[in-house]
């Protein structure tokens, strides 16, 4: 790369954004893949890739995506759970394919509107 | 496809020093062997400052701290977090036996209190790569300088913040700048100071390696205003670490041509060129450090000019150090309100009336958490000490803090409460220094630490001038007199006597500092003196000189069962006794060593 | 100039003086172990500490080095710089009580006795206390950065490289000059034994008096070993010469001066003795010319007069070798007049300060001038071996049974006739004298002649032996031929003599027999022009001819004869007139 400009600092800054936040922690959604035993035997791998493909299409650069351990609920598996930073509660996703990812993408993380059908529950369960 | 999961490993100086790279390593085989290496980035970053529980590494975006890492923990942890899904308790910090463990890096109380300017980068970036760098808003600063300010502006903006020289002497950046600038001369320079010589402290070293880019930042803002288009980094060459990744970052801001001719397409031009000290204290002063750039021995040089006028080469030049040029970029990027908005004073009509911003400590001692904070001006040591730091280990008592290297003075525990601000520090005899900070409990002596103190800098005085060559010898000597015993109370007025002249009358900083420790020992703790002098005993039983060693005969025979470790470890086969039963020490023999005490499994051997 | 307040004392003095020169200007004095007129400042004493008062706040500053600024006002004798100034003569004097400028300074002071009790006290006299003007003067001024500082804190010292002796040190002594305590001497460098291969022109500054009886009796400086000359730095002897003699820009210059008569005195020059390689010149130790001998005999020579050998011992013999080059069929036919006397005197003088046997050997002994006989016989009694015959070779005995190796003199003794082996120390010889080797240009220059020993040719060897053939030119000295200083001087007086005749007569009366071309006939062939001995003939461009300066002619005739176009007659008389005389005459 030669010589920079002050525009070109505003493009470096754009094309590493995604990598940043994720490393501060900091976005507007936050995607948790269940990939526990169960899930990642009902298919959770190609969940998690599905998510990964819409955010990349999508050119998302404030979307998290994590994963975390078995939900309990291993029959329902796969299984997501979906925060919004103005959303009060975390909703979870279960029974999951890619074509429902889609929908989910399209609704909740692009429009704030929860996929209902898809839905099992908002809110989690508390912990001691 | 892009990675969902970013684990932070520290590749500071003392997390490499505990096989940080080995962990990176075994990291990305465990994530390879595991499928996981297109989900899963290992980004090595600078120091994180928590030293004391290095090797870290953090998980991003979730902010799970984990600590003190093995290369054995490595396969265990990708299998339970990465795959499984649960991180793993018993790596993460623990504050304290009895309570849980602490899984985020927020929630640690180390990290929770710190404010980052100088250090905002430290654990979030790759200081290898300039585009991390950039990410962060890097090089915002200088792009807003050069297209919108005039040089004056920044100084004005600089003067407005009330910065003020972190390497020690506090001085008020936006004065020097304005005087440099106001100096005739085409050839002009800026150097930054990174011969960071007290022991203990790496506070530059730890910002050239978490983010060299934020120096040469400020550097380029502070010749741009000062009309400089020569800069130099003088940084001893025992930071190979600090030094690479300065190359390093010095190399690609030259590829981008943020450093050259033409900057951001403006006529303005600088380059960096990076000076290797071989480690004399001295040459943190800065004639002896410009001395040393020369090619001439690093002696400071008796003059009455200040460098701003005639400094390098006889030209006007300009000295920061590396925590003062790392918040530069910063101040002009949000600007001097922001910055006056932490911290203590009102500097809008004087520069010298507060302190502000944050300063970085180097937290070592007796403290629970040691290691590398930053903090906003004006916190109270007792915060330091005991919110970040987490308290005196093995619950004893503080007895005082030391604060500004080698040079500064001791603070009693009745001070704790005292503001960290140049002019608070200054006004009970310590300073600011370029930030060491260390805690001593009810165990040290502190005639024995101004021992140690003095014994490092009359060392590292450059024997120029005869106050700080003789004045600080004799010093040291009277010092070793009073710990093994030999003091008179004659001795404590010979010392205030030297202490004070040696102040006033050495040719530079060094001897003009050194006495520091033993004025204010003898001013807050000189009934320790006395106890030595007159009593020819050490409060603290460090003095070992002084101590009566004898072996509690009950420990030693029901507990001990006459161990004979004691007496193995003797030098000077002063312990009999038979087997089975209790030992003695014949105290003529004795040399007060104290081997004995430090070899005996049961406390068996007390002082008196 | 700006007013400053020194102790109440109001002086007046240029910006930017020290403190300590307004303090002398005012009177008052300030206490100084380390400065020096001559250097920068180094402020590392501390002891000229003094308060500086500007406003309520006062600060300790150094007089030595601190600017003085318009109202200053400064206090050299307050409760604080006493008590500064005690505290670091104390510890001064702890470290080297025996130092003479210590301790005058600690009484000054008023300090008898010093309560550190030091470990690394220096008990010498001249003790180094670190003053650092001899590293100073030596980077700054002389520019040649020979002596440093080694170590750091209470470890420093003044070292050389490696703590030996350095290439770069030019013995300019200006750091024992400026060091107070003595620490640093010139060890004068007088004949260190075999130490030096050229020992006979011995080590010299870059500055000096060339010899002690050199005329005129003026320092010259060394060009090839000057500093200043050399790299710019140092200028020290400038600043030391009072008149301002000193002028490093000075030019070699040529200067014409118009003149009616020269004297040519140009002297002699010794034989290269390395032509007779049989005698070791040059190649075995203690071989000498008679000129290295007469330098080691100077009082004030590199021996100081002492007679030694290389290796600094007392010759046990002295060979002296006559004829070195002279009376030679190889070398010089003639024989160099001066050497037998000079090698009698040389016996005389080894005799008289060593007790070393003296062997002469020679060809002839030619001691005829007034009382050289006499001296000739005198040596005969104190007891110099004369052995008559011509040495064939010198050669190196080599070490036998742990003595020290000497020199064999091989000849033969033609009054015994036998051949013989004389062991010595130290051998002797006596050069030739030659012309000087530029003879041939100066004869060219004045048009004069030489006989065939290259000396200049006199006029008439008996009747005229000062001047030349060429009308105003003299010759005196060896230039004519070798001789002694006696017959020198008589020459070159009986010159003098000649020229000033002349210079009284104010007008001369010239001979009037001169050469002259007809312009008509001179065909401009030049062949005259190259053939006047007296170059009286110059060619004028302008004409095409050659035309005769009546002033330099000498009417010798010989451009008259060699003219091809008989362009050149005599003046005076033609041919035809001539020949009418002679009829005249011979006609009855």
């Amino acid at each position: 790369m030669g010589k920079i400009t002050i525009a070109d600092l505003e493009k470096i800054r754009e094309s590493t954004k995604r990598t940043l936040n994720l490393r501060l922690g900091a976005g507007r959604a936050k995607i948790t893949v269940h990939m526990g035993t169960c899930g990642i035997a009902a298919g959770a791998r190609d969940i998690l890739s599905a998510i990964m493909k819409e955010i990349e299409e999508r050119k998302l650069i404030d979307v998290i995506v994590t994963n975390s351990g078995c939900a309990g609920l291993c029959s329902k598996e796969p299984m997501i759970t979906v925060e919004l930073v103005n959303q009060p509660a975390p909703v979870k996703y279960v029974d999951l394919t890619s074509a429902k990812i889609k929908k989910i993408f399209d609704s909740h993380i692009m429009n704030n509107e929860i996929v209902k059908e898809y839905a099992i529950a908002m809110g989690s369960e508390q912990t001691a | 496809m892009a990675y969902i999961t970013y684990l932070m490993v520290c590749a500071g100086t003392g997390c490499v020093a505990n096989q940080s790279m080995k962990i990176k390593e075994t990291l990305i085989k465990e994530l390879d062997k595991r499928g996981l290496s297109n989900e899963v980035s290992v980004v090595t970053t600078g120091c994180n400052g928590f030293c004391g529980v290095g090797p870290i590494m953090v998980v991003q975006p979730d902010g799970i701290f984990y600590q003190l890492l093995k290369a054995s923990d490595i396969p265990y942890l990708v299998d339970e977090h990465f795959i499984k899904g649960r991180p793993v308790k018993k790596l993460m910090y623990i504050p304290d036996a009895k309570k849980p463990p602490i899984p985020k890096m927020s929630d640690i109380d180390f990290f929770k209190k710190q404010v980052l300017i100088a250090l905002r980068n430290r654990g979030l970036i790759d200081p290898e790569k300039i585009e991390e760098y950039i990410a962060r808003e890097g090089y915002s600063g200088l792009a807003k300088a050069l297209t919108e300010l005039k040089p004056d502006e920044v100084i004005t903006e600089i003067k407005k913040s009330g910065l003020r020289g972190r390497g020690g002497g506090g001085f008020p950046t936006g004065i020097k700048w304005e005087t440099m600038k106001k100096v005739p001369g085409d050839k002009r320079y800026v150097i930054c100071n990174a011969d960071e010589g007290d022991p203990g402290a790496f506070m530059d070293r730890s910002i050239i390696e978490s983010d060299p880019h934020s120096v040469i930042e400020g550097m380029l803002i502070g010749a741009y205003a000062m009309g400089s288009s020569d800069g130099y980094v003088y940084i001893r060459n025992e930071y190979p670490i600090a030094l690479e990744r300065l190359l390093k970052a010095i190399g690609q801001a030259r590829e981008y041509g943020l450093l050259g001719d033409n900057i951001f397409g403006t006529d303005f031009k600088f380059d960096i060129r990076v000076i290797r000290g071989a480690g004399a204290f001295v040459c943190g002063e800065s004639t002896a450090l410009m001395a040393s750039i020369e090619g001439s021995p690093g002696e400071p040089r008796a003059k009455y000019v200040h460098t701003v006028e005639k400094g390098l080469f006889d030209c006007p030049t300009c000295l920061n150090n590396v925590e003062t040029w790392a918040n530069v970029p910063q101040i002009i990027m949000k600007g001097a309100d922001w910055f006056t908005n932490i911290g203590t004073g009102d500097v809008t009509h004087d520069p010298w009336g507060g302190s502000k911003g944050t300063k970085v400590f180097s937290l070592t001692g007796k403290v629970v958490n040691t290691g590398l904070v930053e903090v906003p001006m004006g916190i109270s040591l007792r915060e330091i000490i005991f919110d970040i730091g987490g308290g005196i280990k093995d619950g004893k008592k503080i007895k005082t803090v030391q604060t500004g290297g080698p040079s500064g003075g001791f603070i009693p525990e009745s001070m704790l409460d005292l503001p960290v601000d140049f002019d608070e520090l200054t006004k009970v005899g310590s300073m600011m220094g370029s930030g060491g900070m260390i805690v001593a409990d009810e165990d040290n002596c502190v005639v024995d630490m101004a021992k140690y103190f003095l014994n490092f800098t009359q060392e590292e005085s450059c024997g120029k001038c005869v106050p700080c060559r003789e004045g600080t010898k004799r010093m040291y000597d009277i010092l070793e007199n009073i710990t093994v015993g030999k003091g008179t109370e004659e001795d404590l007025a010979l010392l205030e006597d030297l202490s004070g002249m040696v102040v006033e009358s050495s040719l530079c900083a060094l001897g003009g500092s050194a006495p520091n420790p033993v004025i204010t020992s003898l001013k807050y703790f000189r009934n320790e003196y006395l106890a030595h002098v007159r009593d020819k005993k050490c409060p603290a039983k460090a003095c070992r000189q002084l101590n009566t060693y004898i072996i509690d005969e009950e420990i030693c025979a029901t507990l001990g069962h006459g161990c004979d470790v004691c007496t193995k470890s003797c030098p000077d086969y002063a312990i009999y006794g038979e087997p089975k039963k209790a030992h003695h020490i014949d105290q003529l023999k004795c040399h007060k060593c104290g081997a004995c005490f430090d070899a005996c499994n049961f406390k068996a051997i007390k002082i008196e | 100039m700006v007013t400053v307040n020194i102790d109440g004392k109001k002086v007046e003095v240029l910006e930017d003086t020290t403190i300590l020169k307004a303090a002398e200007l005012a009177g008052i004095w300030i206490p100084t172990m380390c400065f020096s007129e001559l250097l920068e400042p180094y402020g590392v004493c501390r002891l000229c500490s003094v308060e500086v008062i500007r406003g309520k706040r006062s600060r300790i500053v150094t007089a030595c080095n601190y600017p003085v600024r318009e109202g200053l006002t400064v206090r050299t004798n307050s409760e604080k710089v006493k008590w500064i100034r005690k505290l670091i003569m104390e510890l001064m004097y702890s470290r080297w009580p025996n130092v003479p400028v210590v301790k005058e300074m600690a009484v000054a002071l008023g300090i008898t006795e010093s309560r550190f009790k030091s470990l690394e006290i220096d008990e010498a006299e001249d003790a180094c206390i670190l003053c650092g003007n001899c590293v100073n003067i030596c980077r700054d001024v002389v520019k040649a950065s020979v002596l440093a500082f080694e170590g750091i804190g209470i470890e420093r010292k003044v070292v050389l490289p490696f703590n030996e002796k350095s290439d770069a040190c030019i013995n300019c002594g200006a750091c024992a000059y400026v060091c107070p305590t003595g620490h640093i001497k010139i060890k004068s460098l007088e004949y260190e034994r075999g130490a030096l291969k050229d020992w006979h022109l011995g080590p010299k500054t870059a500055i000096s008096i060339p010899t002690l009886q050199a005329v005129p009796r003026v320092p010259v400086i060394d060009k090839e070993a000057c500093i200043k000359m050399q790299t710019e730095g140092c200028g020290i002897c400038s600043t030391f010469c009072e008149p301002g003699a000193i002028k490093y820009d000075m030019q070699d210059e040529e200067i014409e001066i118009e003149v009616g008569q020269i004297l040519i005195t140009s002297g002699f020059q010794v034989m290269d003795l390395r032509q007779m390689p049989q005698y070791g010149y040059g190649r075995l130790d203690n071989v000498y010319s008679s000129l290295d001998f007469e330098h080691m005999l100077n009082s004030t020579g590199p021996t100081n007069g002492t007679i030694m050998c290389k290796d600094g011992s007392e010759p046990r013999a002295v060979a002296i070798v006559h004829c070195i080059g002279s009376r030679d069929e190889n070398y010089h036919k003639y024989c160099s007049r001066v050497c037998c006397m000079y090698a009698l005197k040389f016996a005389h003088l080894v005799k008289d300060r060593t007790p070393a046997e003296v062997y002469q050997f020679y060809i002839d002994m030619r001691a005829f001038g007034k009382g050289y006989e006499e001296f000739y016989k005198r040596l005969l009694d104190e007891g110099v071996n004369m052995i008559r015959g011509k040495v064939a070779e010198i050669t190196e005995a080599s070490q036998v049974n742990g003595n020290k190796p000497y020199l064999l003199v091989k000849c033969e003794d033609t009054l015994i006739g036998k051949f013989r082996e004389i062991p010595v120390d130290m051998v002797i010889l006596c050069p030739a004298i030659e012309p000087s080797a530029d003879a041939e240009k100066i004869k060219k220059i004045f048009s004069i002649s030489q006989s065939p020993d290259k000396f200049f040719l006199e006029r008439h060897p008996k009747l005229d032996p000062v001047s030349t053939m060429t009308e105003g030119i003299f010759i005196a000295g060896c230039a004519q031929g070798p001789k002694d200083i006696p017959d020198s001087v008589a020459q070159a007086s009986a010159a003098a003599a000649r020229i000033l005749s002349l210079i009284s007569v104010g007008e001369v009366a010239v001979d009037p027999i001169k050469a002259n071309v007809v312009q008509e006939y001179c065909s401009g062939c030049k062949i005259c022009n190259n053939l006047c001995p007296y170059s009286a003939i110059t060619f004028l461009e302008d004409k095409k001819v050659s035309d005769i300066n009546e002033m330099l002619c000498k009417g010798c005739g010989t451009c008259v004869a060699a003219c091809p176009a008989s362009a050149i007659s005599g003046k005076g008389f033609t041919d035809i007139q001539i020949l009418a005389e002679l009829e005249g005459l011979l006609t009855p």
